[in-house]
């Protein structure tokens, strides 16, 4: 059994076994994961400086995949996904609402949020119903036991927190708590009013004790109808009391001085009828004479039908002090307590958390849930706390974290949500809403996301963008080129790279463009060049290679002029990197060779300067060339020559006309 | 918590390391047999090993992944007084998966130092592609990638001697802070003073200077490592010595005063200290949100610690090794002395342990 102090700290065996000199260590994952090894202690670099030799030889070491948080089963998803609703159209609210009707959307927001959870747990109680396998359904029903424990607690703090009614009476929006969470009683009558003989069944009177405890009159007198001697006169009598048991309504008819003073004189009845022994044939009536009379001993006596102190003490209050005020309710819980000799064995912290509410401590409350419940599931704390927020109840002051509680709560169950497969699109809006934290916490988290596949990419930069995370941005462009240039795909890395604007990577696409281009003297990916626009002037060799592949779209259209001079611009330029100016050149070649003269004097000099240049640099690129290229060049050197006499030719003809 | 994967490392001697890439996909580690192995994950299979390779004539200490955007990056150091980097070559990724044996070329190899390189560490993105490393004999050593697009150019372009034998070094990853490296020295001698030093990157004086040393520690420490900084107002710095200690590094300087050439001034406040391992702890790791700490020490047991709202540092976690595990019960039940007698049990329950595995 799991003690206060063990449940702080969850402790997790691994199937190894401990050695001298062998401990664990680890190393994070994304998320809540780590990965688990066996390492030596003290590590290798240490151990060799104190000459400790006795090492353990460790065969098949393993490394362990630990996970947790990551049980978001099916039900706790759909959980996830509807409260996120709630909670976005909430947060919508608070922006825009007044302080009333903002108020009233919280009280629905909560019951919503209640609502969301009574029904995955009955979802989750069917699941466990068809369930075969032991072993799973004993998770299914460790995981209906917390949804229960949630619901109790979220359903307290709404009456005690949240859905408050100045000048109402706080027993009975407490005694509709106990109804809706205590339904043994409801189910045993069920049973009992369906058996053949109603007053002879083995539950009959516990389930009208269980009733009255709760105050459903009207049903303990059906019960009671349906006893054989209900005509008698003890029966009569205990019918007409309760009959006659004041009832508070919400309406405004009655004031509380009103109520208490009527419910002062039913009580001086019922105690007058059982002093009278009207009741004494039946002790059964005498009993339930003595809980109307708000008897202290006979309460003890049914400490096993209230099953826990929080309701016997809602009960005794009910018929004790009806008119209790909420902050009174403090002194009355140590002795219901102490009715209990042991805290309620399996979970001492729930009786912990609803004594904080009882007390009207919110913050300790929230403080407990963290560490009860949270180890599961920051679920139910954030999304109370959000609420009780708004509501005002959460003391809003900056906390030493460097905010308040609601985001502290916030950015827990975000984090847990950001490191599930897919339900991390959900924790970016929660984090939308972490006004101080919440901002870092998405830009880290998004760098960090797996990028899957090119949509799983263009879905988180789109993220970026409407968030204004430029950085990330261009760092997700700049991942995703990388990893398409590791694979060759250059045409992807280039449109990656345009749009991350990073130069220098871009630069590298396109020298390896052209280099394929020298290679196979095509150019692959060829919409993408035609249409880079202005993301050409990024880099020079961007511009190069957009520009060059210009000319030959003019080349190829026909229009030669315009080819030409933009070759030849090309080449005066410098811009393309010294490798591919042989290339160039050999353009040039088929210009030469035309009937008419393109390329003029001037023009002529220039490619001539760069053939120059390139044939006297020593670099390598030079000393490689082929002996074809040499070839090559000697051909394109005549071909200037010739293509010079002519130019100078029809230039000098030009001067003589003039 | 539970195990999702078992993973047989088929190292042949103990894992000194293991480090995730920035996407929790990719996965390497390093052991004493002097090989590094990289692992992918991927939904249908898991985890499946796609390289191995022998990296170092000596003890590989860490392993540790660049960021993406300069590739598919690794650095390692090791006994062998040199530090390396490894860039793998195209992977199709369709073959991943299916047992194909990548590439991982060596880019380059720092020989500077003249003792072991104990830790290897990449700066943080926004730094460029810059490599801290520190040794045994107490130089840290930065390095930056001439030419991002080609790694085997690497220049040293800071040298400075912390005058203790150095065992690990972090770098704050904070954008909003100049760059910064914490240091942490293995040096037994107590009355050599402080065991952590922080330096700074100066931008005026193009130096890097030591701002602080911790005087707290005076331990020999084994692993220290900055928090992620989400938007803190200060720093987190996680001690692995005697004990494990959480500081808390606040600049006190006005913001903005660090252009000006100022070197930045830091109150340091402890904001934990445990001694739950025992005796010592080995080695520290943060989340990457740098909410909670995981650590590994002479108890054998992995603890994970967590800040309340109220900035109150707890143990959440403890992950240790369980003698109640059915094949190990059974080994035990072979070696009943092991305990008692070390060298000669752990080989008698060796030898069980295989068989009944």
């Amino acid at each position: 059994m799991a003690t206060t102090s063990e449940r702080e700290s969850e402790i997790f065996c691994l199937p190894v076994l401990q050695q001298r000199h062998v401990g664990l260590s680890c190393v994070w994952g994304l998320g809540k994961q780590l990965h688990v090894y066996q390492t030596q202690t003290p590590p290798r670099i240490v151990a060799e400086k104190k000459h400790i030799t006795d090492i353990p030889k460790v065969d098949n070491q393993e490394i362990f995949d630990v996970q947790w948080n990551a049980e978001m089963h099916d039900v706790s998803r759909k959980l996830v996904n509807e409260t996120h609703n709630i909670f976005v159209m909430l947060q919508g609210q608070v922006k825009s609402l007044s302080d009333t009707t903002l108020y009233k959307q919280l009280r629905k927001a909560s019951k919503q949020y209640r609502a969301v959870l009574k029904a995955c747990s009955l979802e989750l109680m069917q699941i466990a119903d068809l369930c075969e396998d032991e072993a799973h359904k004993l998770k299914y029903e460790q995981y209906i036991q917390e949804f229960e424990m949630v619901q109790l607690i979220w359903s307290l703090c709404e009456i005690i927190f949240i859905d408050i009614h100045p000048g109402g009476l706080i027993l009975t929006p407490l005694l509709d708590w106990l109804r809706w969470h205590f339904q043994e009683g409801k189910q045993k009558a069920m049973e009992v009013s369906q058996a053949e003989q109603p007053c002879s069944h083995a539950h009959y009177w516990e389930s009208i004790y269980r009733l009255l405890l709760q105050g459903s009159v009207d049903n303990v007198r059906k019960l009671l109808a349906l006893h054989i001697h209900s005509s008698s006169d003890p029966f009569t009598s205990v019918d007409e009391l309760l009959s006659k048991m004041p009832q508070w309504t919400y309406q405004r008819a009655q004031s509380v001085a009103e109520y208490e003073m009527k419910w002062r004189h039913w009580r001086e009845e019922c105690i007058r009828r059982y002093e009278a022994g009207e009741f004494a044939a039946y002790t059964q009536l005498e009993t339930i004479v003595q809980i109307l009379c708000g008897d202290d001993a006979v309460f003890r006596e049914m400490k096993d039908h209230c099953e826990t102190w929080y309701h016997l003490l809602v009960s005794k209050l009910f018929y004790q002090n009806p008119t209790v005020r909420l902050t009174d309710l403090t002194f009355d819980i140590k002795p219901c307590q102490a009715v209990y000799s042991l805290p309620s064995e399996n979970f001492p912290e729930l009786d912990n958390i609803l004594q904080a509410a009882l007390e009207f401590d919110i913050h300790q409350v929230i403080k407990e849930s963290c560490s009860f419940l949270s180890s599961r599931s920051w679920w139910f704390v954030s999304h109370l706390a959000d609420v009780l927020h708004h509501c005002g109840q959460l003391d809003p002051q900056k906390l030493p974290f460097g905010s308040n509680l609601r985001e502290y709560l916030l950015l827990e169950y975000a984090t847990a949500l950001m490191s599930h497969k897919s339900l991390w699109q959900v924790g970016v809006d929660y984090l939308d809403f972490c006004p101080v934290f919440g901002r870092a916490y998405l830009e880290s988290y998004i760098e960090h996301i797996p990028l899957d596949s090119e949509g799983k990419a263009h879905k988180i930069l789109h993220l970026c963008q409407e968030r204004d995370f430029t950085a990330q941005a261009q760092s997700i462009c700049k991942v995703m080129g990388m990893r398409c240039l590791q694979q060759e795909r250059l045409g992807s890395a280039l449109s990656w790279f345009l749009k991350s604007k990073d130069a220098i990577v871009i630069k590298q696409v396109t020298d390896r463009f052209l280099t394929e281009y020298c290679e196979q003297g095509k150019f692959s990916h060829l919409d993408l060049i035609d249409h880079l626009g202005p993301s050409m002037l990024i880099t020079n060799s961007l511009t190069f290679l957009g520009k060059y592949r210009e000319f030959h779209s003019l080349y190829n259209s026909g229009d030669i002029s315009a080819a030409s001079s933009l070759l030849l611009s090309l080449i005066s330029s410098r811009l393309a990197p010294k490798t591919f100016w042989m290339t160039m050149l050999m353009d040039v070649l088929p210009l030469l060779e035309l009937s008419q003269v393109v390329l003029d004097v001037q023009k002529t000099y220039e490619v001539m300067y760069c053939l120059e240049e390139l044939q006297r640099d020593s670099t390598d690129n030079y000393k490689n060339l082929a002996d074809s290229e040499l070839d090559k060049l000697q051909c394109l050197r005549k071909a200037l020559a010739k293509n010079l006499s002519r130019a100078i030719i029809e230039e000098g003809s030009v001067k003589l006309v003039s | 918590m539970f195990v999702a994967q078992t993973i047989k490392s088929e190292h042949k001697d103990l894992i000194h390391d293991v480090s995730f890439d920035y996407h929790g996909r990719r996965m390497a580690t390093c052991s004493s047999d002097q090989t590094v192995k990289v692992w992918d994950f991927d939904e249908a299979n898991g985890w499946q090993c796609t390289a191995s390779w022998k990296t170092h004539t000596g003890s590989v200490w860490r392993v540790t992944w660049a960021h993406p955007e300069f590739g598919q990056v690794l650095a390692t150091c090791s006994f062998d007084r040199t530090a390396a980097v490894w860039e793998e070559l195209s992977s199709d990724s369709s073959v991943r998966g299916g047992r194909s044996t990548n590439t991982w070329l060596k880019r380059t190899s720092l020989v500077d130092s003249r003792t072991s390189v104990t830790d290897v560490r990449f700066a943080p993105k926004h730094l460029g592609l810059q490599l801290a490393t520190c040794s045994a004999d107490g130089v840290v050593r930065i390095y930056e990638a001439v030419d991002v697009m080609n790694l085997s150019n690497w220049q040293l372009q800071f040298e400075f001697n912390c005058n203790l034998s150095l065992s690990c070094l972090s770098w704050n990853t904070a954008r909003m802070h100049p760059p910064m490296i914490a240091v942490g020295s293995d040096d037994p001698n107590q009355s050599a003073g402080g065991k952590v030093q922080i330096y700074e990157y100066n931008e005026t004086s193009h130096k890097w200077q030591k701002v602080e040393t911790i005087f707290m520690v005076t331990e020999p420490v084994h692993d220290v490592r900055f928090a992620p900084n989400l938007g803190r107002s200060y720093h987190l710095l996680a001690v692995a010595s005697r004990d494990l200690t959480i500081f808390s590094l606040k600049n006190i300087r006005k913001e903005g005063a660090n252009n000006s050439g100022g070197l930045s001034k830091f109150e340091i406040r402890q904001v934990g200290g445990f001694d739950d391992h025992e005796s010592l702890v080995w080695r520290v790791s943060w989340n990457i949100t740098g909410t909670i700490l995981a650590s590994s020490g002479d108890d054998g047991c992995v603890r994970l610690w967590k800040a309340n709202y109220l900035d109150n540092w707890k143990c959440i976690s403890v992950l240790k090794a369980d003698s109640n595990a059915s094949e190990a019960e059974r080994a035990v039940i072979h070696a009943p002395s092991f305990s008692n007698t070390p060298t000669l049990g752990s080989v008698r329950y060796n030898n069980s342990y295989s068989n009944a595995s």
